[in-house]
């Protein structure tokens, strides 16, 4: 059985000398927990890494679009051997009503030569190639096993995990858990006060099948370049967004819902997206694709205000399990949150096993390490920033304001003489019933957040 | 000691080992093995065996996880002719186990995950002239040398069998769930020992090549009629047809009576 105590370890071994010992136990092998098991392992600490899918990724499934750059130390050059589908070199964002769109595209070759900046991936294919590399350097992966349950000790310190294989407790001295959002684990644990819905939205995907030259052709890209677009509007009223990725031969096209507005409208998510993609501006990107594959998932939406926690009693919380996914509007990031923090929990464990406390004290250091990167510094910086993209100024009203003033705008009327581009917004911001007042709060809000 | 052999192939499709498997059948021979096994009351141990690529190799740790004893690797392509793969494992069985002379039982799974012909286990049983007990639905009740099984037979009738070692069982995937591995067993199976062999070059499978159904063209003549409409009709016989109805009140016994009738007066029956 593996079991590699450190050297000068004041803590006991194996606290139940007939279970398997490990000493640490990362659950769940995304993004977080991968990343997690190869910097424990690199360090020399004994990690089990445990899945609950046949392999790594998959069970998981996201919109398309990561970014990488944070592996640059864990894994230098990984855009030699990451499996990647496009490097991303445009990014879109769209504005829809009914039947308009309005449109600011940005393409930049620097994007598409190392270090790039974004790109499509498959989770099955990302997610294994990551926790391939946490087995290269040490860590034990073992699939198709879910955790149950926490194990604690007389004084409340986590000292392993129970899984649902027959004798499937695992004895260890700290859990790290990566188990994604809505984490069973840190709920175990208490770290979350309470679960709102109103704090999660939900994700929804179809995975269409487009030849490679129709793809390059429609999108305006060429050999391994590839489009990022992100929705504002076009989800029926539901308050959410949409968003179009490419990837080699498939189209990524989805929609992100908040739950209460979802269920109180009583509309069907595959509805949502087969209206979106019926949309004139979307319509003709994605005709003629075979639906290959439909997925769901939540998507902890409300950042710092919803973030459990992060450090309990031998036990550290990463990635989404840890509500660490930035859905900021035009940026939705959640895969380079979860490998930083999944690094910066290793980094902390290992530190403090070697210092021989695991308790919660012993492990403050993670937030701190948080604190002083861009995970926690982004959340903090943007923490208004999801309500406002969700409000039902910036949903309902704002699209049709924006399209509305650029219908005008570019409009040739005659006999009329062109408007005055003040007279125009101020026509149409009292035609959608938009306060000045309110206007420029958010726009306060915005500038405050994005500035 | 009784010695229970199991033969499975493990198959990745499209050569993803990311959703590589044994088929269900070959999972019921196994846990069939280790049920004997499990109940048996003399020493009893259970190998397991495995002819193909180096990704055989996780086929077989799975199995050795589950609760095999023992595993032998046979190195080998894996579209070897089913006579050729049946060689290759009486040789290496019997150069490199042997011990185990001529196996008490050997199971294997009535197909495997790639669909093969499931020809497999009678050239085994052909090789070790042993008898054999193909394509199991059921096995009702053993003992160590001895068990009663279900066969189906076409048309869906059910043969009922009584076997006793040395046999070549095949079995379908509905005969036995195979138990998952404790996981003290998965992490230590990933060290364990792997015995290997070399297949000998063997005869290949040839590919058969599937096509859509065609069915042979047929002459007719010509149907009849002036117009489009007139020999479309003509070829349908929608408008000659009569309309076969009517209304009654039976019981049930005089209804099927009636039924059975009317069939046979139409010219059904
Ligand atoms: C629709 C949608 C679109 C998104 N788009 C993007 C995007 O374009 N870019 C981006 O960067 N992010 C995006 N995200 C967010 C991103 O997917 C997550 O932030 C990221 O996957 C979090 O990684 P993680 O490792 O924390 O958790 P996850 O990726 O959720 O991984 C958790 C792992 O734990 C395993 N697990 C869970 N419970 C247990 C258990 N009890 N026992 C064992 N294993 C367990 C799971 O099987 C899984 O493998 C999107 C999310 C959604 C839903």
């Amino acid at each position: 059985m593996p079991d590699s105590p450190m050297p000068d370890n004041p803590m006991p071994d194996n606290p139940m000398p007939e279970t398997p010992f490990f000493e640490v136990v990362v659950v769940g092998a995304g993004p977080a927990g991968s990343c997690a098991a190869t910097v424990l392992a690199r360090r020399g600490v004994s990690v089990l890494l445990i899945e609950r899918g046949p392999f790594p990724g998959s069970k998981n499934m996201y919109g398309g679009v990561v970014y990488p750059r944070i592996l640059d130390s864990l894994h230098p050059e990984w855009w030699e051997e990451m499996p990647i589908q496009r490097w991303v070199t445009r990014r879109s964002t769209m504005v829809l009503t009914e039947n308009q769109a309005v449109t600011i595209d940005f393409r930049s070759q620097n994007w598409g030569v190392p270090p790039y900046n974004g790109a499509t991936a498959y989770r099955p294919d990302m997610d294994h190639w990551l926790a391939s590399k946490a087995e290269a350097a040490g860590a034990r992966l073992l699939t198709s096993t879910t955790v149950t349950g926490l194990i604690t000790d007389a004084r409340g310190q986590v000292c392993g995990v129970r899984t649902d294989r027959p004798d499937g407790d695992v004895a260890c001295r700290m859990v790290i858990a990566c188990d994604g959002v809505n984490s069973f684990v840190a709920k175990e644990a208490g770290l979350y006060p309470d679960l709102n819905p109103a704090n999660f939205t939900l994700g929804v995907k179809e995975t269409l099948g487009l030849s490679r030259s129709v793809i390059e052709e429609r999108f305006a890209v060429r050999d391994r370049e590839g489009v990022d677009i992100e929705i504002l509007g076009g989800t029926q009223g539901v308050n959410g967004g949409g968003f179009i990725y490419t990837n080699l031969d498939t189209l990524a096209v989805g929609v992100v819902l908040k739950l209460p507005a979802l269920a109180a409208q009583k509309t069907r998510p595959e509805e949502i997206i087969a209206h979106l993609k019926s949309h004139p501006g979307i319509a003709p990107l994605v005709e003629g694709g075979e639906i290959l594959e439909y997925s769901a998932h939540l998507i902890p939406e409300a950042g710092r205000s919803m973030m459990p926690q992060l450090t309990g009693e031998g036990l550290l919380v990463a990635g989404d399990a840890a509500a660490m996914c930035l859905a900021a509007g035009i940026w939705l990031e959640g895969v380079n949150f979860a490998m930083a923090s999944g690094m910066a929990a290793a980094e902390t464990a290992a530190e403090a096993i070697t210092a021989g406390d695991v308790s919660k004290r012993g492990l403050a250091g993670y937030e701190k390490r948080l604190n002083s990167s861009f995970v926690l510094a982004d959340h903090d910086k943007l923490s208004r920033i999801p309500g406002l993209v969700l409000s039902d100024r910036v949903q309902h009203q704002y699209p049709q304001m924006i399209a509305n003033v650029v219908e005008r705008v570019f409009r040739v009327d005659n006999p009329q003489p062109k408007p005055g581009l003040r007279k125009i917004f101020a026509e149409e911001r009292k035609r959608a019933g938009v306060r000045l007042r309110d206007l420029a709060r958010d726009g306060w809000t915005g500038m405050r957040g994005f500035g | 000691m009784i010695r229970i052999l199991v033969c499975q192939k493990w198959v990745a499709p499209e050569g993803d080992s990311r959703g590589a498997s044994h088929s269900p059948a070959d999972r019921a021979a196994l846990e069939l093995a280790l049920h004997i096994r499990d109940r048996a009351e003399d020493q009893t141990e259970v190998i397991v065996v495995s002819l193909g690529g180096p990704g055989a190799l996780h086929g077989l740790r799975d199995s050795l996880a589950r609760g095999a004893d023992r595993a032998l690797w046979i190195s080998g392509p894996t579209d070897l002719r089913s006579d050729a793969v049946a060689a290759a494992i009486h040789s290496a069985v019997s150069t490199h186990l042997v011990e185990i002379g001529v196996p008490d039982w050997v199971i294997c799974g009535d197909y495997s995950a790639d669909r093969g012909s499931g020809s497999v286990p009678a050239f085994l049983a052909a090789f070790w002239d042993a008898e054999q007990a193909l394509g199991l639905v059921q096995v009702t009740e053993h003992s160590a040398s001895s068990l009663g099984a279900v066969r189906r037979l076409d048309g869906g009738r059910r043969e009922l069998l009584s076997v006793s070692s040395p046999a070549v069982l095949s079995v379908e995937g509905s005969v036995a769930t195979l138990r998952r591995a404790t996981l003290a067993r998965e992490l230590a199976a990933a060290t364990m020992e792997i015995s290997e062999a070399t297949a000998p070059l063997g005869p290949r499978e040839t590919p058969v090549e599937v096509t859509a159904y065609r069915p042979r063209a047929r002459m007719l003549a010509a149907p009849a009629g002036q117009t489009a409409l007139e020999r479309v009709r003509s070829i349908t016989d929608t408008a000659t047809a009569a309309a076969h109805g009517e209304t009654v009140a039976l019981t049930p016994d005089e209804a099927a009576e009636r039924i059975l009738t009317a069939l046979r007066d139409w010219g059904y029956l």
